[in-house]
């Protein structure tokens, strides 16, 4: 095509030949020494623009993590000012001013010129409630998850080839993974909730409230007025035991293919070995879990760190209410649903600083539990293709 | 005797195990199932022509459809990949043939791999402290809200996936590819443009589709950037709906035929992604193809 390529009759192997090659990357062989350096100067330019392409690029994923943490930083500064670290420990949270009847030490209201005398109760925000109702949401769904998960796994690797359904059921976990929140959040709302309030709460009453030392999962008590009263806590179906169900479910397909991943590298050789010296089937299992533990706990704490930032499911089943309440029954709050509830409402300066201080902790969290997680899981897989 | 009590009772317990494996595994495809299923069910039921082509009508007994949602989703990922896709690539393309600059790649691989992991609500905070209010700062009106915010945030989300897939396709391509092409006196340019992008191409735009799918069906970054809009609008310097943002707006409102909506919408959402995975497995098959072939 090139005159070059047409003029040189070294050209025997026409798909390889240098000239041909040169013409199909658009460079024009030869041609002179000014043409060539032509050529090659445009060449250096676009090489130097593609590198200075790709760094900026590059650099821009520094950025990001970069002003991800600064803004919120500084947005949230006034709340760090004025709480410090007790923030982390506070559990009141009162977005607006709160009125209420004074009292005295015997329970009874204080009047003044006939009227009960009121006190404000200033705002106040701590984050111990939703650090709380992250804590235990996660911690149910790990409970209720990693079990199911592992097993599943184990069934993955071990049995599933063998039955020639293994990719089959990698693809139908895959896409489970692949399904948004949202639509776990609607089925939960709709489906989940009602179920467990009409069937599954008062079931688990009617079991567990007679044995001793769970009143406190169905009774909260408060202390109004110097007495301790304590009443049922009504199941509504949108309470962190809920919350947790479904965060369990949204956990499954992540937690599960990491650990097939991971049982996978597993080498043969180990599990052979310990079939060989007479282990059953699921004693080689055992050793095929303690072989790839380090990496198992990777695939779990990635879970942690999907559930506890986990927001759109989580917002609309789990109650939303900023309390430390013992029981499972309960509504609660997690870090990421009170940010989705109240971060569009809050107006006022303080109450945004706070929920931007919320940010920064679960920012900082799942930070922490992701590279904790990569380092874990990385370091087992590389070794494996070494 | 071999057959010991020790020994039945260890491969009783071998067989019991197993069994509670293959019901691990079977509990999962049926959750996916129950949950899926209940989804179609009730989804196919509430879908209508309307869904698909009406804006709401502000009446609550007869709300009309999503086509403004719908559109607003279609225009939300359009432009997020559109700024997301070229940097992605161009930063996976850094990650993965600039091995000379390992001591850069190696630390912002990681901290690529901790952005995936960033919750996507935070990644919404970070869009209006940093879109939002500057702008409503800016053009000194009430809070700013668009759609351009919200694109940004989706993209901040979709720029480390996209690297790192893309990164990992292009190390699958034969390092003698690269040797060959630049002993033939091609430029690094067009080493990479011309030799390695083509053969990873298959790879790179799953990892494409798969980041736009993602980013399709996320709420959170949205809530407070984008924030969603009744009317059917195309231009994102304003409010701005997205399917997703009004599919949590109907199903945690009170009114029955909205939710009803929500359902449908869901549905059209999950059709959506079903498209792409599928688009996926056929961008794979036939880049297979043609890769056997070459």
């Amino acid at each position: 095509m090139t005159p070059a390529s047409a003029a040189t009759p070294a050209a025997n192997t026409p798909g390889w030949s240098r000239e041909s090659m040169q013409a199909r990357l658009g460079g024009s062989g030869g041609g002179g020494n000014k043409a060539e350096a032509a050529t090659l100067r445009r060449a250096r330019i676009g090489d130097a623009m593609l590198d200075w392409a790709c760094r900026l690029s590059a650099a821009l994923i520094a950025l990001m993590l970069i002003s991800l943490i600064a803004v919120l930083v500084h947005s949230a500064w006034p709340a760090i000012k004025q709480f410090g670290l007790g923030f982390l420990v506070n559990s009141e949270w009162r977005a607006n001013e709160i009125e209420r009847p004074l009292r005295d030490s015997a329970g009874k209201l204080i009047l003044r010129d006939g009227e009960p005398a009121m006190e404000t109760l200033a705002p106040a925000f701590g984050a111990l409630p939703v650090i709380w109702g992250t804590a235990i949401s996660s911690a149910l769904a790990l409970l209720i998850a990693v079990p199911i998960s592992l097993s599943a796994a184990i069934f993955l690797v071990r049995v599933a080839p063998k039955l020639k359904i293994a990719g089959a059921a990698s693809f139908l976990i895959e896409f489970l993974a692949a399904v948004p929140s949202l639509a776990f959040g609607i089925w939960a709302l709709f489906v989940l909730a009602p179920f467990f309030q009409k069937y599954v709460g008062p079931f688990l009453h009617r079991i567990l409230e007679p044995l001793p030392g769970l009143r406190w999962m169905f009774y909260e008590s408060t202390t109004v007025a110097g007495r301790t009263i304590e009443r049922p806590i009504p199941l509504t179906g949108r309470d962190l035991f809920t919350g947790s169900l479904i965060l369990a479910i949204m956990i499954l397909p992540i937690v599960t293919s990491v650990s097939r991943d991971v049982l996978r590298a597993v080498p043969r050789t180990q599990i052979e070995g310990t079939l060989a010296l007479g282990a059953t089937w699921w004693q080689s299992c055992v050793a095929m879990l303690r072989y790839g533990r380090s990496g198992l706990l990777g695939a779990i704490m990635l879970g942690l760190a999907r559930a506890a930032g986990e927001t759109m499911a989580v917002t609309m089943v789990i109650g939303n209410n900023n309390q430390i309440s013992p029981s499972p029954f309960a509504p609660a709050q997690t870090m990421a649903s009170v940010l989705a509830n109240e971060f569009g409402e809050a107006t006022e300066g303080l109450h945004r600083a706070a929920l931007l201080y919320v940010a920064l902790i679960l920012l900082t969290m799942s930070l922490i539990f992701n590279v904790i997680a990569r380092r874990l899981v990385v370091g087992k897989l590389a070794s494996r293709n070494q | 005797m071999s057959q010991s009590f020790a020994e039945i009772r260890r491969r009783t317990f071998s067989s019991i195990m197993f069994g509670l494996c293959a019901g691990g595994a079977a509990l999962i495809i049926s959750i996916l199932l129950l949950v899926i299923g209940y989804l179609l069910w009730i989804g196919v039921s509430s879908l209508s022509w309307e869904f698909l082509t009406a804006v709401p009508t502000g009446d609550v007994a007869n709300p009309g459809g999503m086509r403004h949602a719908i559109d607003g989703t279609i225009i939300l990922v359009a432009l997020a990949s559109a700024v997301g896709v070229p940097i992605g690539v161009l930063a996976g393309i850094y990650l993965s043939e600039y091995p000379t600059e390992y001591a850069v790649t190696g630390p912002l691989r990681f901290i690529a791999d901790v952005l995936t992991g960033v919750p996507s609500i935070v990644v919404g905070i970070l869009g209006y402290e940093l879109v939002v209010v500057p702008v409503s700062r800016w053009t000194e009106s009430s809070i700013s809200y668009s759609g351009y915010a919200g694109a940004a945030a989706l993209a901040f989300i979709m720029i480390p996936i996209v690297a790192r897939t893309t990164e990992e396709m292009l190390r699958l391509v034969p390092k003698n590819y690269r040797e060959g092409s630049l002993a033939l006196g091609a430029t690094r340019a067009q080493t990479i443009f011309r030799v390695v992008l083509p053969g990873a191409f298959g790879g790179v735009a799953t990892g494409i589709m798969l980041a736009m799918g993602r980013i399709a069906g996320e709420t959170a970054p949205l809530l407070f950037t984008a924030l969603g809009s009744r009317l059917l609008t195309h231009n994102p310097a304003e409010p701005f709906p997205s399917l997703t943002l009004q599919i949590y707006t109907y199903a945690t409102g009170p009114y029955p035929e909205q939710k009803r909506l929500a359902w449908a919408g869901i549905l059209v959402l999950l059709a959506m992604l079903f498209v792409v995975n599928l688009s996926i497995r056929l961008i794979a098959a036939r880049h297979a193809r043609t890769r056997v072939g070459a």
